[in-house]
């Protein structure tokens, strides 16, 4: 994406003001997503090249906080935290530490933000399933002067607006959960991914959350998968991944074919559901 | 708008534009060290800087976000020409091998060492997880982290990497430091990019969307009138004639044709039309005003669709024979239409059945052979395309100076380029200087003229200087890939599992051009089948022209392929047989003393011959391999139920240059101060071929290293050499520089005999630098000097050619164990041990991490490695994104070469090739683990974990 021009607000209104003064504007804090499209070059086709869209560029990475800390049972994470903060934050419970370690590279991690991956909302965002799994909100600024906004993540995925400030991670007590990916290699985007978290009561599986990634336009919860599992004992993995795959509709591409992904989708969510923890 | 940043240090303004990076910010300011492989997708880490303390891409960083920010770069560890802590222990670790991403390794270490002291390997991991290098294999930096760890703290700390060989010489056998490897680590201007000067003009290149079309009509008038263009060039206006970018030895057994610019298009990306204007910018804009109308054609996307009945013709131009008769029942005659197809000699081809060449040969009756057998077996492996991705793309500056055309190039084959280029020009070759700059990686795909001829041409016919970079996808779908290969291999054994005959059909995918048609797909035969002995052997070998990117030259060259057919094929003879696939190589192989039957129909462009082994070391490696994988006890366990283990091993081979067609020469010149100036031919593309020929030198006339500069592949100032490739660098090169050692060593002695007084056979030159007699001595340096003087003798020098008729095998075995996931079909490779012979290990550290480079390249391949074409023939994946290539995170955790070797008698102090052989091995060494582990076999590779369960019938 090319910028044809760059303001670096100073507050948070003043980038909301930006960014309604601007019909054709983005926000920026790392930008390893929006800068990392090299696009089509002249060498292939000259047509599709020609489409590269301009956009006004909204500096937003010194107003969003960065900070990453336990307040009680709650994981509070500034949307301009990058994925190594949070890796380095002695905070963080494992099945986020395992899913922001999924974020390609040293490199990467120390430029990539986690508002930046929510509000990109693609299919293979590194924490969208976990966050989803563990219930998380986010605190948006909407408009100028209307201080923040909170809501489910679930919710804004399905009708984003504003700026994501915060995401607020709840830490239950007895919600165990768990993080599985599968990339071609170890540094490449996430092909697949899946995240689980439940309460285990009397053998029984409750509350359970499921979310994947990889399976179709978006990451979301799947409580069609949910359904199937709700309230009853922890599933032996080959049952849960038989039961799991003929839900799963993903497309065909050269990452791989449905027929893999099913598969392998099927198994990661089998892998996560039985690999959950608890963590104080 | 202005942002101010401390660079290094220093308080530094500069003017961006919003969409301007970091990284060309800084390349504004004239930092050179700021690398780039990847055009800003933000993968390949070579343009790492550290910003406000953290590593970071700086292609990823908008530049005004870097107002106010504190960048260190390589520049800020280099300051008064020394090396720092962890520059100096990349070095002594032979991690500068191209050295075009050690910038960024130096930055992602420092980084790493700021956070922790004495870092584990998963520290180090994680700390170069972001750097891309496709030469090293990554395995020596964990010990350069290592070394500069413990330098921290104790300044004076050395390790032994590699151990040494021939204890009689100085310099031959042990770790000496890369000549270049300092000048690299400090990130000083060694390539082509950092002679670009500031009036270039850019060159820009408009490419075909279709995989096979006509050009219909072209449009370049408001292209041409466009601000800042200096040049348009089209098929209607560049030079008229074909020839072929193969950069081979004349007359090239590759047929001519291509020109410059065709009406025929015949792969996505074929040159349509490329401007030349004052900058970048200028020549995208100009390019996006040119108007062509296209006649698509249906294109030919396989050997399949290559070969079939009434396929489109991809070559339908006049076929013509400079020396010989066309093939009995090939069609000649032309369409009117297309261009010409010259073939410089006989290749069995028929172009207009889309068949660029074929052979077929072999000895003793194969059907004999089958008959005989009480097992026969016929499998088909395939092949697909694979890139080599140097991370510097081919680049080329080329200038105008004293009225001669002068072509800074990153090429492994200066001389080729100035015979081709001048032709094309039609000019004299004495117009026409190559100076081949530090390459940033070749690995054969830089063995082509894919930029020099047109960027060559624009500067010669405009005046102005010009430069030309590929981007990464033009690297991918305009450069040269490895040859598809569909290989059929029969064959045939007693139930002992001694061979009775072997056949090879082969069927290689040429791409649109002819470049190493034939020469590719016979190396796979010719690097496999010697390997093993039988009376019945024989080959078929087609190579057929399709729709997709030009394939070439890649290291190991078709042998990888034909090594996974036949090494696989005979472990699964192997197993129907209920035979150790260790036990079924060791019944057939090649063995000390020998006789090579099916060399005589091997001749590679000369008539073949038998050859009777010397000695050969495959017995010794493959006792070692056994040893370390305790080959005869029971696998050990994965601890995970999911994870099987499997194992396997294979042999391998390749050549030493070629025998018979190719020449080297090298000239040692004597300084009045007693250092000498070595000019070699040879082109160093970061293998370290520079540092083989000074040790040479050094070696030779009693030297320490620092005494030998050398000056190499710049056609102006060194000797003809025919390149570096297959495999020929030390053998030829190195061998050139020895006997122009020994041609000086011999003037020095006679000169000497007559100063002191002494009878030749009396003197002896010993270090450093003396020449001793019985009586009296005298140094180089006076001689040196007295030939600088009215009274003195003439200047002296040495000159070396050489030229053989002997081949040096170098052999391998290669083992491997790894981990299959039943149910995910991933693969990890756990274990990975290459024995190899290079003959003497001329510096031991620098030869293990060639092999290292080359295994890991190979595990690639392999595993992930794949170009993906859609059904119009455009490529699907050409960026790293979509084309894995194996970061630090992919280097197997037991990864192991070791030495054996076996002194060849024609090589430099017993030196053989080294680098090429070893992407050979792990294809078939991992397709057999597989089966090993989980029972099925996987005959296509990438052995993706698709593949893999497709195999096992899990899909």
């Amino acid at each position: 994406m090319k910028f044809k021009e760059y303001l670096r607000p100073a507050s948070i209104d003043e980038a909301l003001a930006g960014k309604s003064l601007h019909a054709d504007s983005a926000f920026l804090a790392g930008g390893t997503y929006i800068l990392s499209d090299p696009g089509l070059s002249a060498r292939r086709a000259r047509a599709t090249a020609e489409g590269g869209r301009e956009v006004v560029a909204i500096d937003i990475s010194r107003i969003v906080p960065r900070t990453v800390e336990r307040r009680g049972r709650e994981l509070f994470v500034g949307a301009g935290a990058t994925f190594q903060d949070l890796l380095d934050a002695q905070a963080v419970i494992t099945s986020v530490v395992d899913a922001a370690k999924s974020m390609a590279n040293r490199n990467i991690r120390n430029r990539a933000t986690v508002g930046g991956n929510i509000a990109a909302r693609k299919s293979c965002a590194s924490l969208i399933p976990i966050l989803l799994v563990l219930g998380s909100r986010v605190e948006i600024a909407a408009r100028p002067g209307e201080g923040l906004v909170s809501e489910p993540l679930s919710v804004w995925l399905d009708r984003p607006k504003g700026l994501i400030v915060d995401v607020i991670i709840p830490l239950e007590t007895g919600r165990r959960s768990a993080f599985r990916r599968w990339g071609r290699t170890a540094c490449d985007i996430s092909i697949l991914t899946a995240a689980v978290s439940y309460r285990l009561e009397g053998g029984a599986m409750r509350e359970l959350r499921i979310a994947a990634g990889g399976l179709g336009p978006r990451a979301r919860l799947f409580p069609e998968i949910e359904r199937l599992f709700e309230g009853k004992p922890l599933p032996r993995r080959a049952d849960a991944e038989a039961a799991i795959a003929p839900l799963l509709s993903p497309v065909d591409d050269l990452r791989g074919s449905a027929a893999f992904k099913r598969l392998r989708g099927a198994g990661l969510i089998a892998d996560a559901l039985a690999g959950a923890v608890e963590e104080p | 708008m202005t942002v101010t940043l401390e660079l290094n240090g220093r308080r530094i303004s500069a003017d961006v534009s919003p969409s301007d990076t970091l990284k060309t910010t800084l390349k504004h300011l004239g930092v050179i060290s700021v690398r780039d492989g990847c055009d800003g997708e933000g993968s390949c880490g070579l343009c790492a800087v550290i910003l406000d303390g953290k590593l970071v891409n700086s292609c990823l960083v908008p530049a005004p976000q870097a107002d106010g920010a504190r960048v260190i770069t390589l520049e800020h560890f280099s300051k008064d020409r020394k090396l720092g802590i962890v520059q100096r222990a990349l070095v002594d670790a032979s991690c500068v091998q191209c050295g075009y991403c050690t910038p960024a390794v130096v930055l992602a270490i420092h980084d790493l060492l700021e956070r922790t002291k004495d870092p584990s390997a998963d520290e180090v991991r994680d700390a170069l997880s972001g750097t891309m290098c496709r030469c090293t294999g990554y395995e020596q930096f964990f010990a350069a982290v290592r070394i500069a760890a413990k330098r921290i703290a104790d300044p004076d700390y050395t390790e032994r990497l590699a151990p040494e060989f021939r204890p009689e010489l100085r310099h031959v056998g042990k770790d000496r430091e890369k000549i270049d490897a300092a000048a690299l680590a400090r990130g000083e201007k060694a390539f082509v990019e950092d002679r670009v000067e500031r009036d270039a003009c850019h060159l820009k290149m408009l490419g075909s969307p279709y995989a096979h079309a006509w050009i219909k009509s072209i449009d370049v008038e408001l292209a041409r009138a466009a601000p800042g263009v200096v040049a348009v060039l089209t098929y209607e206006n560049c030079p008229d004639l074909v020839y072929t970018t193969a950069g081979q030895g004349f007359p090239e057994p590759s047929p001519h044709d291509q020109r410059m610019f065709s009406r025929k298009l015949r792969h996505v990306g074929d040159r349509v039309c490329a401007v030349l204007a004052e900058s970048p910018e200028e020549a995208e804009a100009a390019l996006a005003l040119v108007k062509v109308e296209y006649e698509p054609l249906a294109p030919v996307l396989s050997i399949a669709e290559a070969k079939a009945e009434g396929a489109p013709v991809i070559h339908s131009g006049e076929v013509r024979y400079v020396v010989g008769e066309p093939p009995e029942g090939s069609s000649t005659k032309g369409d009117g239409r297309d261009d010409p197809i010259i073939y410089q000699f006989p290749l069995h081809a028929d172009p207009h059945r889309n068949l660029a060449a074929s052979a077929a040969a072999g000895i003793g009756d194969v059907e004999k052979g089958f008959a005989e057998a009480d097992v026969v077996i016929e499998r088909t492996y395939r092949g697909n395309r694979v890139q080599s991705t140097p991370l510097e793309p081919h680049v080329v500056y080329a200038r105008i100076d004293g009225g001669r055309l002068i072509l800074h190039a990153s090429t492994q084959v200066p001389w080729h380029v100035r015979r081709v280029v001048s032709r094309v020009l039609g000019i004299a070759e004495n117009k026409v200087r190559v100076v081949k700059e530090r390459v940033g990686g070749g690995f054969g795909a830089k063995q082509d003229i894919v930029v020099e001829d047109v960027a060559g041409y624009l500067a010669w016919t405009t005046g102005r200087p010009v430069y030309f970079r590929y981007s990464r996808e033009e690297e991918f779908i305009a450069s040269r890939t490895r040859h598809a290969m569909e290989i059929t291999v029969k064959l045939g054994a007693k139930r002992d599992g001694r061979l009775t005959a072997i056949l090879m059909r082969l069927d290689a995918d040429t791409g649109p051009y002819g470049q190493h048609c034939l020469t590719v797909p016979m190396n796979a035969i010719s690097k496999s089948l010697p390997l093993l002995l039988c009376d019945n052997a024989r080959f078929e070998v087609k190579s057929y022209y399709t729709n997709l990117s030009p394939a070439g030259a890649y290291q190991g060259y078709g042998a990888p392929k034909g090594s996974f057919a036949l090494q696989t094929a005979l472990a699964e003879l192997a197993s129907e047989l209920g035979i150790d696939q260790l036990e079924m190589i060791e019944k057939n192989r090649v063995r000390s003393g020998a006789r090579i039957e099916i060399l005589r129909s091997l001749g590679e462009g000369r008539e073949g011959q038998a050859v009777t082994l010397g000695e050969c070391g495959l017995g010794e490696m493959i006792a070692r391999g056994k040893k370390a994988f305790r080959w005869n006890e029971p696998k050990p366990e994965s601890g995970d139920p999911d994870w099987k283990i499997g194992r396997g091993a294979v042999i391998i081979q390749q050549g030493s240059g070629l025998p018979g067609l190719d020449a080297a020469n090298a000239e040692a010149r004597l300084l009045a101060d007693g250092t000498v100036i070595l000019l070699s031919g040879g082109a160093d593309l970061g293998t370290g071929l520079d540092t083989v020929t000074a040790k040479a030198v050094a070696e030779t006339l009693g030297l320490d290293m620092e005494d030998v500069a050398v000056l190499s592949g710049d056609t102006d100032v060194t000797p003809f050499d025919k390149g570096a490739y297959a495999s020929s660098g030390t053998f030829f090169s190195g061998n050139a520089a020895l006997l122009a050692a020994q041609d000086l060593r011999r003037k020095i002695i006679a000169i000497a005999s007559s100063v002191l007084g002494e009878p030749e056979s009396n003197l002896s030159i010993v270090h450093r630098g003396l020449v001793k007699g019985r009586h009296g001595e005298i140094s180089l340096a006076k001689l040196g000097h007295m030939a600088t003087q009215g009274e003195g003798h003439g200047e002296l020098s040495g000159q070396g050619s050489f030229k053989t008729d002997h081949a040096a095998f170098p052999y391998g075995a290669h083992f491997v164990e790894v981990a299959v996931n039943e149910r995910t079909g991933e693969v990890k490779v756990r274990r990975y041990h290459a024995y190899q012979d290079c003959g003497t290990p001329i510096n031991p550290a620098l030869a293990k991490g060639q092999i290292f480079g080359g295994c890991l390249k190979a595990i690639g391949h392999s595993l992930y490695e794949e170009l993906v074409y859609d059904e119009e023939g455009r490529c699907l994946n050409p960026r790293f994104l979509d084309y894995k290539v194996p970061s630090i995170y992919e280097v197997p955790e037991d990864f192991v070469v070791e030495l054996v070797p076996v002194a060849d008698e024609v090589g430099p102090f017993g030196g053989k090739s080294v680098s090429e052989i070893s992407v050979n091995g792990a294809a078939p060494a991992i397709a057999i683990a597989i089966h090993d582990a989980v029972g099925a076999w996987c005959r296509e590779w990438p052995f993706t974990p698709e593949r893999v369960l497709r195999a096992m019938g899990r899909l």
